[in-house]
Formats: C-alpha cells, structure tokens, sequence
C-alpha cells in the first residue's frame, strides 16, 4: 500500500530532496484552506499579485479568451509550450503565495496530486536527458480575466501531467476540462515512495474488475489513449503544432450502442464503486467547485443515462486497458500507455470533461 | 520560461525530443492539393496504429488494398470519386513509424475538384482515440480542414479560399 505524503514545502522547494515531508490520511480527504471558495481563491491571488514583478503579473494575468484557456495539454513544454506565470521561476516568497493559490482552488487530494505529479517530472528529468521539458519547475499558474466574485474568470494550474481548469461564475459550474497523469506510476524520491494516481486508478479497476463478468461492460475497438484529449497535427518535418484542445467543443457518443453497462443495471455494490470512481476525480477540486458537479452526476436521472465501459484488462495491468463513466453530462476517461522515457513499462492518463460546462459553459467554438 | 523560450525548446526538440510524441499516440494525416482535374493527397498513417486496426480484421492483403477498402471520396451528392494509390513507402516521424501513401482522387466528369467527401476508416474503425487530421497544402499557410475520429468517418471538404 502507498504512502500517502503531504509535500508541506512551498513550489520551489517541494522536491523530495530538499522538502520535509508528512504523512497524512489514506483517504485524503482533508479540506485545504479554502476548499475553492471563489472569495477565498481571489484573495489568494490577490496576495500572490503582490509579491510579483509588473513582468511576472503580465505572465500571469491573460485575457479570458478561447485561445487562452484551451492552451492545456499532456505533453511536455517542449512540445507544446504553456503560458502563464513559470513556478520554477518563483523566489521562495512567491512560491508561498502561489501555493495559496493552489491551496485555496484545490481539495487536499487535488494539492497533493499537483505536488507529486511534478515530482513524477523530476524524476523523468533525472533518468531522461533529453531537453523535452521535463523539469517540477515546468509548471504554470495563468489567471484569465479579472478575478470576480460575480463575472466570469478562470484560474489554470498545470504542466505536462496535469491541467486543472477551473471556471468561476460561469454560466455552468467549471471544474473541467481536468487532465492528469502520471510517468513513473510509482516511484521513490529522496526515500518516499509516491504513486500520484493511486485513488484513481484503484477506483477504476475496482469499477471495472467488478464489470468484467458482464458482457456489455465491454467496450469494443482499441485504446491507445484519452479519447477527447488534446490534438496534435504532426507535420512531418517540423514541429507538430496544436497539443492543446483545439477540438473543443467534441461531440460525444449518443445512443445506447457501445457504450458500456448502464449503471442501473449494476448491483448495490458495483453502483457504489461507480459513484467512488466518480469521486475520486471529482475530488481533486476545492469542495465549492466540485460539489454542484457530483450532485448532479450522482441524481438519480443522470445515473439512470449513465454508462460504464471498459477495455483491455480490467486491473489495468497492460497497455490499452481503459474505463470510461459516460453520462448525460460526466465524461471520465482513465487509460494505461506505454511509458515514454522507459517503454518497457507503463504510464497512466486520465481525463475528466464536462459534456455540458467545461470552461464554465464560456468557451465556444 | 517564458514564451521564447519556450519555442525556442520546442524548436530543439524538432531533432532530439521525437520520442516524447510518443506521449501522445500517434494520429493519422491526409494532406490535401487541389489540380484542376483531380486532388492528391499524401496519406500517413502510423504504423503502431495500423497495426491494431488490421488485426481486428485480420486484414492481410498488401497496404494499398487495405487502404483502397478504407479510404474513399464522393461528391456531396454521393457519386463515387476514382481513387487511385499511386506509391508508398515507409517513413519516420518523431521516431514514430508511418507508412506514407500517394493517392490521387478524381471526381466524376464535370464534378469540381473544390468539394467532396472525404470517406476514411482506416485505423478509426479499431482505434477509437484515433484522430485523422486533414489538410490544405496547397494553401499559403497548411490549413487545417478538419478531423475525423470513430464513429465518424465522412468529412466534408471545402478547398480553401485562395488569397
């Protein structure tokens, strides 16, 4: 069983070697400070804006536009450059807001994945000396549009494994699109063992070793990643461009043919599987931002239209095994690739979208 | 890192970072010119994929006639366009291995050449994150006409206004 860790060191100093580090519950379900309270968040960043340069404000501060808040991916920086204010860039002072900043918007789980996810980064750095980006410094905070208590703006967090995305006082709630990841799936850092997507993967080969008995639990075709992820255009010769999700919006399956099993066709207890693996993304938001979204995921009629499928091998053990909740509104994808720095193992991407808010319902074509 | 630096990795990376595309699976890409008469289009698809895909039919005839099976075009009424490949060959991308085909579409006499359907399963049929990205090439700047992904596999196309 992992150990689960708190990285109580601010940003530029939350790799394992130089942080102090301590254990906190297996659950991970500690509120952080401000749990996503809208009020919360922006004074957070009010103080971080203050501790910064006039340059280092403008690297943060960005139009809410469309061009802006689909500029996320899971690929590194090298392949596709990210905007925003660089963490690795922060002195110690400035790190300490910006984690406010990430505690106030994130749960506990959601502030510990960031953490070791980018340590995941470092480690690929340290065995992987290609100049592709890999680096826990790779990691950028963007605030678009001006912070509001009543207007629409968005915060983004993320780097090449993770993309937190969140909309405050959009038309819709806006949690999404959250990408995330991790390249080692397990590894050992400065003595601590970490595994960054331990809840969510446990919770979707729970869900889909439960399903595997039935038939239509099956999806059918190949999985070699996220379906709805980012798009790169390969132009041979030079660099791809894209990486981001230039394909928003998607259209989704419709209809009952391939999805996978209804969830009302599941026992007791396999329903209650399907509601952990919900929550164990829906968690990684601030308990504000989140909690509107898995009310209505979990309502009796959105559940009743809710399919769950699976592929490959349902204790995602191998390349190509992959679960998919799909419902009238919740797209939640987890799937196993091969790993990129050592292809003889594996790495997880997970995605989770909104059919109907992500960008708050304020990004359109 | 700010935005030129940035690129500026990004622009190293065109000769040493290929495998890290590897973190996303490769996609297939028709690129697309406009003649008179006819469009060609130089077809990629990566072999990874391809792979899947012609093992699920356990498809074993050469690569051309596998892709004469997927890959198609119509005018927008529906009136068969003549598809012939014409070469291929293997190539790299980003270390990813693609099997590179020339084809030419020619439409129905009287047809233009500026509008049709563009028919393509090829690895879509199998690969269900597998995207099918198309292009202009023959525009000023490549243009992106569209993308096709499972369960679609008809993409309409409009030649690019010519500036």
């Amino acid at each position: 069983m992992k150990k689960r860790w708190l990285v109580t060191s601010i940003f530029g100093l939350l790799i394992a070697a130089s942080s102090a580090a301590q254990a906190i519950d297996e659950s991970c379900t500690k509120p952080s400070a401000g749990n996503g309270q809208v009020a919360v968040v922006m004074a957070a960043i009010q103080d971080l804006e203050k501790t910064l340069s006039a340059e280092q404000r403008k690297s943060l501060e960005r139009p809410f536009v469309r061009d802006s808040a689909i500029r996320w991916s899971n690929l590194p920086v090298g392949i596709t450059p990210r905007m925003g204010l660089r963490l690795g860039d922060l002195d110690e002072k400035q790190n300490h807001a910006a984690r406010g900043v990430a505690a106030a918007a994130l749960s506990a789980c959601g502030l510990e994945l960031l953490d070791e996810i980018r340590i995941a980064d470092d480690v690929l750095k340290a065995v992987d000396e290609r100049k592709i980006g890999w680096d826990a410094g790779n990691y950028f905070m963007s605030v678009l549009g001006t912070p509001s208590e009543s207007r629409p703006w968005m915060l983004q967090i993320g780097g090449h494994h993770l993309a937190y995305n969140f909309t405050f006082n959009g038309g819709r709630e806006g949690a999404t699109p959250l990408f995330f990841g991790t390249e080692p799936i397990r590894f050992s850092a400065a003595g601590i063992e970490y595994e960054p997507l331990v809840a969510q993967s446990a919770a979707m080969s729970n869900l889909a070793q439960a399903l595997a008995k039935q038939p239509a639990a099956k999806l059918s075709g190949t999985f070699t990643d996220v379906v709805k992820g980012v798009v790169v255009i390969p132009v041979p010769g030079k660099m791809p461009t894209g990486g981001t999700d230039t394909g928003f919006p998607m259209s989704f399956p419709t209809g009952n043919s391939d999805r996978g099993i209804l969830y009302g066709a599941l026992s007791p207890a396999e329903q209650a599987l399907a509601r952990a693996a919900i929550e164990s993304y829906a968690s990684l938001p601030g308990a504000a931002i989140t909690s509107p979204l898995v009310a209505a995921y979990e309502s009796s009629a959105a559940l009743a239209e809710t399919y769950i499928g699976y592929a490959g091998q349902p204790d995602l053990s191998a390349r190509g095994s992959y679960v998919r909740i799909d419902g009238p509104r919740i797209w939640m994808e987890f799937v196993v690739q091969p790993a990129v720095a050592d292809n003889t193992r594996l790495h997880y991407h997970a995605l989770w979208r909104d059919k109907q808010s992500d960008y708050g319902g304020e990004i359109g074509h | 890192m700010n935005s030129r630096a940035a690129w500026l990795l990004a622009l190293l990376c065109v000769a040493r970072c290929g495998p890290a595309l590897a973190h996303s699976a490769p996609n297939s890409f028709v690129k697309l010119s406009f003649l008179a008469q006819s469009v060609r289009a130089e077809v990629l698809v990566p072999e990874s994929e391809l792979a899947y895909a012609t093992a699920a039919e356990r498809a074993s005839e050469p690569f051309a006639a596998y892709l004469l099976r997927h890959l198609s075009a119509e005018t927008p009424q529906g009136a068969a366009w003549k598809v012939d490949v014409r070469s291929f060959s293997h190539t790299t991308y980003l270390e990813h291995a693609y099997l590179s085909a020339q084809v030419e579409f020619t439409p129905p006499a009287g047809a233009p050449t500026g509008a049709f359907v563009l028919l393509d399963d090829a690895v879509t049929h199998e690969v269900r994150n597998h995207l099918v990205v198309v292009l202009a090439r023959d525009a000023a700047k490549p243009a992106l006409l569209g993308a096709l992904q499972y369960p679609a596999r008809r993409l309409t196309i409009q030649r690019p206004v010519q500036k």
